[in-house]
């Protein structure tokens, strides 16, 4: 499995670096000339504050999924477990999604302003709707049968809800975990990207900007990592969660 | 028999009571009568079957005994005190669909009920690990449900329920999704753990066979609304020849008392 995904990285490695030596060098960028830029950014030399930008962009990540998880849940579960309720709400949730995302953010500036708060904002906007969805579906996955029979045996509501309802809707819910961090992490840094004075994608903004195309390419996969890195550990956190059950 | 009499065991001595119980249900085309007006006494150590045409109310009904329905009128009493709600220490159930938790094997099943009662984990493990044996799942106390048959499923779930050790076993046609020989087959598996333990059973059923074979008292419903059509007792000994003469003359009255409201049943 390893050896074809090699394969195809390389072949793209090989490409790009051909492609990339025909057109302009100021704006075509090959892997010969990336690798030392992310070695230089790496080392701190392109980049002194690359720490401290790094580490805004991981708590804002960080505090906007900790608040989409909180209230997707929330919301989730108020919406799913009191039926009455989500037949009226659940369908505007529907509607609010379809409108493309990024027309929020704007008006988010507008009412955080340019720090930290509107990246976490739109971080959450975009990570609390997998989750609240997930949790929808997994409540709907929950048989009454089940229900029934964890009454008959003895469990009020909260052991109902221990027992059976979380573990029926536990590979549905880390799924939507899973989605709400990736698109988490995409609103913080397409926030930064847009608009901001620090943070990951201010920095790629600005090396776009000057055109240091090397160090815009290099930040780029920094960032790859990055994700790569969180989706590996929430890969890591979804499987502890099947084993508990 | 006038409406609301009291039929079968002496109220007395009975171990349930059912008086004048009537549950309607609100559908999407309006009230549904579900049961209606019914009144039995059951016996301490009885095997008591209630039998009767499809939606007849006869799940409706135990699942009222079992604490969790609420009649709309009348009294359900179990050793003489009404129950609000489901009482484990009393009452256990075994449904129709075995209803176990996907992620837990066969024994934590069987224990699910003395874990929610709050028994240690060592000793509800034991004493589910002693019912093993007698539900002929010893070599399976580790699988999970997908891994069993559905027989095996279906003695699990009676297993959780005997765990409880409640004087009362409710079960809701616990064979009905079973294959004819299987059925039979289970059907013994019980009379010999019944006749060990002595257990107050209530078995809900619409297999004639299975009543014949399996009760001490037959309690037949009417079509929907379910009212107490007829009581009979058979007061024969087990293990039971379904050839014989005595029982099919038994099957031939019970017949005849459900022939018609299974006709009814069968009108639109």
């Amino acid at each position: 499995m390893l050896a074809p995904r090699a394969a195809i990285g390389l072949g793209v490695v090989l490409a790009w670096e051909v492609a990339a030596r025909a057109g302009d060098p100021l704006l075509y960028v090959p892997p010969s000339r990336v690798l030392p830029a992310l070695a230089r950014l790496l080392a701190l030399r392109s980049f002194p504050s690359l720490p401290e930008h790094l580490g805004l962009t991981l708590r804002e990540i960080l505090v906007a999924y900790v608040l989409a998880v909180g209230v997707g849940l929330a919301v989730g579960f108020v919406l799913g477990l009191w039926p009455e309720l989500g037949r009226i709400y659940a369908p505007l949730l529907g509607a609010l999604y379809a409108v493309p995302s990024v027309v929020w953010y704007p008006s988010l500036m507008l009412l955080f302003g340019l720090d930290a708060a509107s990246k976490i904002a739109f971080g959450f906007l975009l990570g609390v709707y997998p989750i609240v969805v997930a949790v929808l579906a997994g409540v709907r996955q929950v048989s009454r049968e089940l229900v029934t029979m964890a009454r008959a045996f003895g469990a009020g509501r909260a052991r109902v809800f221990t027992k059976v309802v979380l573990p029926s809707m536990l590979a549905t819910l880390t799924g939507g975990l899973r989605a709400g961090l990736a698109l988490t992490v995409v609103g913080v840094i397409v926030g930064e990207v847009l608009g901001s004075k620090a943070g990951l994608g201010y920095l790629i903004n600005y090396a776009y900007g000057l055109l240091r195309t090397a160090d815009y390419v290099a930040l780029v996969l920094l960032t790859l990592g990055i994700v790569l890195a969180i989706d590996g550990a929430a890969v890591l956190a979804e499987r502890r969660a099947r084993r508990w059950t | 028999m006038p409406p609301g009499a009291r039929t079968g065991a002496d109220v007395a001595e009975a171990h349930i009571v059912v008086e004048g119980v009537t549950k309607r249900f609100e559908t999407s085309s309006g009230p549904v009568l579900a049961v209606k007006d019914v009144s039995l006494a059951v016996a301490r150590r009885e095997f008591c079957t209630i039998i009767g045409p499809s939606g007849c109310g006869k799940s409706t009904l135990l699942a009222m005994i079992g604490g969790l329905v609420p009649p709309d009128a009348g009294t359900i009493l179990i050793d003489g005190r009404p129950q609000p709600g489901p009482d484990p220490r009393r009452v256990a159930l075994v449904f129709q669909d075995p209803g176990l938790l996907p992620w837990r094997t066969a024994l934590d099943n069987i224990a699910f009920g003395l874990e929610l009662r709050g028994v240690p984990r060592p000793d509800r493990r034991r004493i589910a690990g002693d019912l093993l044996g007698p539900l002929g799942l010893r070599e399976f106390a580790e699988r999970y449900p997908r891994e069993l048959s559905g027989g095996m499923r279906q003695r699990v779930a009676i297993g959780r329920a005997l765990a409880l050790d409640s004087e009362i076993v409710l079960m809701d046609e616990p064979f009905g999704a079973l294959d004819e020989q299987t059925r039979l087959l289970m059907g013994e598996w019980l009379l010999s753990v019944w006749t060990r333990a002595r257990k107050t059973v209530v078995f809900v059923t619409h297999s004639l066979q299975e009543a014949l074979f399996l009760s001490t008292r037959v309690v037949a419903l009417t079509a929907r609304p379910g009212r107490v059509k007829s009581v009979l007792d058979l007061p024969l000994p087990y293990p039971r020849d379904l050839e014989s003469a005595e029982l099919a003359s038994f099957r031939a009255k019970l017949w005849g008392e459900i022939r018609e409201e299974s006709l009814k049943a069968m009108e639109p």
